[in-house]
C-alpha cells in the first residue's frame, strides 16, 4: 500500500524546501512532510456501495526570525520559493516572542505498536471480505438488523520532520478503523445504533463494536412511557456516551494557554481539587499503539506521559514550546516549558498545543455496568448523545439529546425511553460522587488524539428531560 | 508531482491543471476496461486563514492545495481513487475499474446495480468572479479588519479574551467525464469570525460570531465589523447574568440563525436522497405526503449568490437550481445526485457536493431556508405566549435521520412571560422529532433571509447557508 521509498521521497522534498530557507537566509526553520495512503469501503443499505483508495500529502514550513514566526503549506515542492517567501512575510508581520526558539534535537525512543505490516499487506479484496463478513455477522445476530451506513478503512502514513536545529525524524504509522450504523426497521418502528472501533494494528475477525451496535438497536425497541418532567438524577453514561462530551469540554480545558488566559473553567485552580478525589487524568503520548502518541510531538519535542490531575488535584497543564514562551513573555505565567504536547492536524496546520491519548483512571475499585445500575437504584443509562459539539467548552454546560436511554428503577432496567434531553455541567458532575467502570474504551479517534474512558456513574450533576 | 500551467498569474482564471488529451485518453481507457462511466474531478484551492488573539497575530496561513478524484462506475458499482499526485491518475484507471468490479461481484441479489440519471453534457467554463478578488487582499488589510472586531469586542473589563479569525478560499474545479463533459468553474468564499470570553468573578462564558459567504473582499467590507464585535461583547456580558434554562415542553420562538439550523437538521438531512435510499431517513416513502403545517415551505438554493452554501455547478457537472423540498407542508422533493435521482425516478437537482478534490460527491445541502409567513415581527409571535423561550444564535445541531430526532443549541435565550421577553437564559438546547415538529411550526415572520454561515458534517465537511424568518413552534422540548 505504501511505496518503499515513501520516506526518502518526503525527505528529499523537505531538503529541497530547506535549501530555499537557506537561500532566503532564514535563521530557524522546521519542515514537515507527510504522505498518507489508504483504502476504504462504504456500506449502505446492507451492501458495500463503494470502494476507494488513494494517497494525499504535502509539506508545511514554519520559520522563525527574531522570535517572529510564519507558516505556509504546499503540495508540490516546486512552489517552495513562493511558500517560504510567504512564511517570511507573515513572520515580519507577527509579534516577536522573546525567548522563543524552535526546539533543538533531543534523544528519543520509539513508541511501540505504531506500525503493523499486516495492514500494509492487506489487499482490496481482503478489505471487501471484511466488509461482507460484517454485513453477514449483523444479519446472523438479528435477521431484522441491517448495516445501513458506515464503512471500513485502513491507512498508512509516512511522515518526516527536518529542522535547522538538527532534528531529522521520520516514521510510518498504520491504522485500521470501522464504523457501523445498524438499524432494525420493522413493525413501523426504527431503532438504530452507531458504533466504531479503531486500532493501529489490523483488527482481525469481527470487532466487538458490531455486536454492540446490534445490541443497542435491539435494546431501544418498544420504548416505555414514563411520566416525568425534567429531573436531576443519577446517570450512567457509557464510554461512548461520555466521550464526545469529554472531547468538547475536558480536553480544551487542560491546555496551558486557555488556563492562563482565564478561558478554562479550571483557570487559577492549579493544585486545587477539581475532580472527585479518586480520579486521575493523564495524557500519555507514549501509549503503545496510541493514536495521539509517537516518539516526538508536532514540534519534534520528545513525548512523555503527563499526569494532569492526580487524585482529583489539578497538577499540570499542557504546553507547546511556542505557547509556553509566548505566555511567559506576556507575563501570564512565571515559567512554562514544552510538555511535548504540540499537535498537528496535518501538514496544512502549524503545531498547536493539544491533547494526545487522554486517560481517566480511578484509585477506587471500578464497577461493572451491572454494579453501577444496582448502585444507582433509580436513574438512567445514556449510551450515545447528539449535539456534544454544542456544549460550552468554557463553562462546561451542555444540553444534548439521546435516543439510546434506558430507564432504571430499583436497580433494574425497566426499558428504553424514546428520547430524552440530557443536561448538566461536566466539570461539576465530575467533581464528586463519580464511579468509573471496569474497562476503558478508545473513543473519539482523530488526527490529534483519543480518549480512553470507561463507563461513568454520575450520582449528581445530571438532568434528564424525557421527551 | 502535479501538472501545473506555467506562466499564469496567481489570480488567473485561465489556469488549467488537467491535461485534457492525457486525461480524456485515460477516461476512454476506463471504458475499454469495462467501465460504464468514468470521471476525473480536480479541485485547486488557494486559501488563507488568519487568527488574531487578544489583538495580536496568532497565525496567518496561506496555502495552495490540489487534489483529484477518479470515479469509475463498472458493473453497477463504484470504484474511486483520490490523489494529490494528479499526473499519476492515468496509471490508476485499470486498478480502479477492477475495484469497482470487485464491489459489483459482491452485490447481493436483492440490490440493484447503480445507474445514473441522464444530465445535459456541457463543455464550458463558469467563473463567479468576486467584485473584489479575495486573493488580492493583503495581510495588513485582513489584520486591520480583524482589529476592528477585536477593539469593539474587547471594550469592557469583564472581557477576558477575544479571538478573531479570517478565512478565505478561491476554489477552482475541473470535471472531465467519459460522457464528454468538460467543465471548469470557480468561485470564492470569505468569512470573519470570533469568540468573546467574559468572566465576572464566577464561571466564564463565551459567545461566537460569524459573517461571510460566497464572494470576495466586498463581503467583509459590507459588514459593520465594529457592530459585529460590539454585539458579541454585549451578548457575552448578558450571558454572565443569564440563568439556567427551564426544562420541559414549551412554546419556542427561534431567531433566523436557529430557524436555519432547525430546518437544516430536522428536514434538510432527512431529505438527502442517499440517506433515504440507504434506509436511514424518516422521510422514506413520504414524497407527496403532508408532513408539516400549511405555512411551511422550504427551499434549498445553491444559486443564492452570497450564501455560504452557494455554488454554480454541482460536483457531477450539473447546473444548479432552486429546489423546493416542502411546499405548504407537502414533501415535494429530495435532494439528490445522479445515482439517487435514477434510483427514485426523480429529476437530478444538482445536490452532489464533495469536500474537496480528494473526496467523492455525496448528496448535500447548499443554502436551506424556510420561506416567510404572515407575521409582522417577533412581538406578534410572542403576544399569545404565557410562558416560553425565545432562543437566538446557533451553537450548531445534529440529527438522527433514521429515527427522525434532532437537537440544536442556542447561543443565548430569554424567557417569554405573558408575551414579553424577560430573564436571559444560557445554554439552551431544543430537541424534537422531525415529523412532529414540522406540524408544530405555527408562526413565521414575513422576512426570510439567510443567517450566519455554517459548516455541515456528513463524513465530509462542506460550507452551508441556512436561514429563514423568525419562527414560532407551538411546543418543543427545551433543556
Amino acid at each position: 500500500m505504501i511505496p518503499e521509498d515513501a520516506i526518502e521521497r518526503l525527505l528529499d522534498g523537505c531538503k529541497e524546501i530547506s535549501k530555499e530557507c537557506e537561500l532566503q537566509h532564514i535563521s530557524e526553520w522546521e519542515i514537515v512532510g507527510s504522505q498518507g495512503y489508504g483504502r476504504s469501503l462504504d456500506i449502505e443499505a446492507g451492501r458495500i456501495s463503494l470502494a476507494s483508495g488513494g494517497g494525499e500529502g504535502g509539506f508545511g514550513v514554519r520559520i522563525l526570525e527574531n522570535g517572529r514566526y510564519g507558516y505556509a503549506h504546499l503540495v508540490d515542492v516546486s512552489g517552495a520559493t513562493h511558500a517560504v517567501s510567504q512564511a517570511l512575510s507573515i513572520a515580519k508581520a507577527s509579534p516577536s516572542i522573546p525567548g522563543f526558539s524552535l526546539p533543538s534535537s533531543q534523544k528519543t525512543s520509539p513508541v511501540d505498536g505504531m506500525l503493523d505490516d499486516a495492514i500494509l499487506k492487506l489487499s482490496p479484496d481482503d478489505l471487501l471480505t471484511q466488509g461482507d463478513d460484517i454485513i453477514s455477522e449483523v444479519a446472523s445476530l438479528d435477521e431484522r438488523a441491517v448495516v445501513i451506513g458506515g464503512g471500513i478503512g485502513i491507512g498508512a502514513e509516512a511522515s518526516v520532520m527536518l529542522s535547522s536545529q538538527g532534528i531529522e525524524a521520520s516514521g510510518i504509522s498504520t491504522s485500521h478503523g470501522l464504523g457501523v450504523q445498524v438499524s432494525i426497521d420493522v413493525d413501523d418502528q426504527m431503532t438504530s445504533s452507531w458504533e466504531s472501533s479503531s486500532s493501529r494494528k489490523l483488527m482481525k475477525g469481527i470487532p466487538g463494536c458490531v455486536s454492540t451496535a446490534v445490541e443497542w438497536a435491539q435494546k431501544t425497541r418498544n420504548p416505555i412511557e414514563i411520566q416525568s418532567d425534567a429531573v436531576d438524577t443519577p446517570v450512567v453514561m457509557t464510554s461512548q456516551g461520555i466521550s464526545s462530551l469529554f472531547s468538547n469540554i475536558i480536553r480544551p480545558s487542560i491546555l496551558g494557554e486557555r488556563m492562563v488566559r482565564g478561558e478554562s473553567y479550571w483557570s487559577g485552580k492549579l493544585n486545587e481539587v477539581v475532580l472527585d478525589n479518586h480520579l486521575t487524568m493523564m495524557d500519555d503520548r507514549r501509549m503503545e499503539g496510541g493514536f495521539g502518541s509517537g516518539s516526538r510531538d508536532g514540534e519534534g519535542v520528545p513525548t512523555s506521559c503527563q499526569t494532569i490531575i492526580e487524585n482529583g488535584t489539578l497538577r499540570k497543564m499542557l504546553w507547546s514550546s511556542r505557547d509556553a514562551a509566548k505566555n511567559v513573555s506576556e507575563g501570564r505565567i512565571d515559567s512554562a516549558t514544552s510538555t511535548g504536547s504540540a499537535s498537528r492536524g496535518s501538514h496544512m496546520s502549524p503545531p498547536v498545543t493539544g491533547c494526545g491519548d487522554v486517560h481517566l483512571l480511578t484509585s477506587k475499585a471500578p464497577m461493572s455496568l451491572d454494579e453501577m445500575i444496582e448502585t444507582m437504584g433509580t436513574g438512567f443509562v445514556v449510551h450515545s448523545v447528539m449535539g456534544a459539539h454544542t456544549a460550552n467548552p468554557t463553562s462546561g454546560d451542555f444540553s444534548v439529546t439521546s435516543s439510546t436511554v434506558l430507564r432504571i428503577e430499583d436497580g433494574e432496567i425497566l426499558g428504553p425511553i424514546k428520547q430524552a434531553g440530557v443536561s448538566g455541567n461536566l466539570f461539576k458532575a465530575l467533581s464528586k460522587d463519580v464511579s468509573l467502570g471496569t474497562s476503558s474504551t478508545r473513543n473519539g479517534v482523530s488526527s490529534t488524539g483519543t480518549n480512553h474512558l470507561s463507563d461513568i456513574l454520575f450520582s449528581q450533576g445530571m438532568r434528564i428531560n424525557p421527551a | 508531482m502535479v501538472i501545473q500551467s506555467e506562466g499564469a498569474s496567481p489570480t488567473s482564471y485561465s489556469t488549467r491543471y488537467l491535461d485534457r488529451t492525457k486525461m480524456n485518453n485515460a477516461l476512454s481507457s476506463a471504458l475499454s476496461f469495462g467501465a460504464s462511466y468514468a470521471e476525473i474531478r480536480l479541485m485547486a484551492e488557494t486559501t488563507s486563514s488568519v487568527r488574531l488573539k487578544d489583538g495580536q497575530l496568532e497565525h496567518a496561513i496561506p496555502g495552495q492545495e490540489i487534489g483529484a478524484t477518479l470515479r469509475i462506475l463498472a458493473d453497477g458499482a463504484w470504484g474511486v481513487h483520490s490523489t494529490t499526485d494528479v499526473s499519476n491518475i492515468p496509471n490508476e484507471i485499470e486498478s480502479t475499474v477492477r475495484l469497482a468490479k470487485a464491489v459489483a461481484a459482491r452485490r447481493p441479489s436483492s440490490s440493484n446495480p447503480i445507474q445514473l440519471a441522464e444530465i445535459p453534457i456541457h463543455q464550458d467554463e463558469i467563473h463567479w468572479k468576486s467584485k473584489k478578488d479575495v486573493r488580492n487582499t493583503d495581510l495588513d488589510t485582513k489584520l486591520s479588519m480583524l482589529d476592528n472586531i477585536h477593539q469593539s469586542a474587547n471594550d469592557d473589563q469583564r472581557i477576558i479574551s477575544v479571538s478573531c479569525g479570517w478565512s478565505d478560499e478561491h476554489l477552482h474545479t475541473e470535471l472531465l467525464t467519459s460522457e464528454g463533459m468538460d467543465r471548469t468553474w470557480s468561485f470564492q468564499r470569505s468569512m470573519v469570525n470570533g469568540m468573546v470570553t467574559a468572566r465576572d468573578g464566577g464561571d466564564p462564558v463565551s459567545y461566537r460570531m460569524r459573517h461571510g459567504g460566497e464572494g470576495g473582499l466586498e463581503l467583509i467590507e459590507s459588514c459593520d465589523l465594529e457592530t459585529l464585535g460590539g454585539d458579541a461583547r454585549i451578548a457575552a456580558l448578558r450571558l454572565l447574568k443569564a440563568e439556567r434554562s427551564p426544562s420541559g415542553k414549551l412554546p419556542l420562538i427561534a431567531d433566523r440563525d436557529l430557524t436555519g439550523v432547525y430546518i437544516h437538521e430536522a428536514l434538510g438531512h432527512p431529505c438527502e436522497a442517499d440517506l433515504v435510499a440507504a434506509g436511514d431517513s424518516c422521510l422514506d416513502g413520504k414524497l407527496g405526503q403532508k408532513i408539516g403545517n400549511d405555512i411551511v415551505t422550504v427551499v434549498d438554493d445553491p444559486t443564492l449568490r452570497g450564501g455560504y452554501g452557494a455554488y454554480p455547478i454541482d460536483d457531477e457537472g450539473l447546473d444548479t437550481r432552486e429546489k423546493t423540498l416542502i411546499k405548504n407542508g407537502v414533501l415535494t422533493d429530495y435532494l439528490n445526485h445522479r445515482e439517487t435521482a435514477h434510483h427514485f425516478g426523480l429529476e437530478p437537482n444538482a445536490g452532489a457536493r464533495a469536500q474537496d478534490g480528494l473526496h467523492h460527491p455525496l448528496v448535500r445541502m447548499s443554502n436551506t431556508m424556510i420561506m416567510g409567513g404572515n407575521f409582522n415581527g417577533i412581538d406578534e409571535l410572542m403576544e399569545d405566549i404565557e410562558y416560553g423561550v425565545y432562543a437566538c444564535g446557533s451553537r450548531g445541531g445534529q440529527v438522527d435521520t433514521g429515527r427522525g430526532s434532532f437537537q440544536f443549541a442556542a447561543q443565548e435565550a430569554y424567557l417569554i412571560e405573558n408575551g414579553e421577553i424577560t430573564t436571559p437564559l444560557r445554554d439552551v438546547s431544543v430537541s424534537g422529532l422531525t415529523l412532529q415538529i414540522l406540524n408544530d411550526v405555527d408562526g413565521l415572520t414575513k422576512d426570510a433571509k439567510l443567517a450566519s454561515p455554517g459548516f455541515c458534517g456528513k463524513g465530509q465537511t462542506v460550507p452551508v447557508g441556512d436561514g429563514g424568518p423568525i419562527m414560532r413552534i407551538r411546543e418543543a422540548l427545551v433543556g
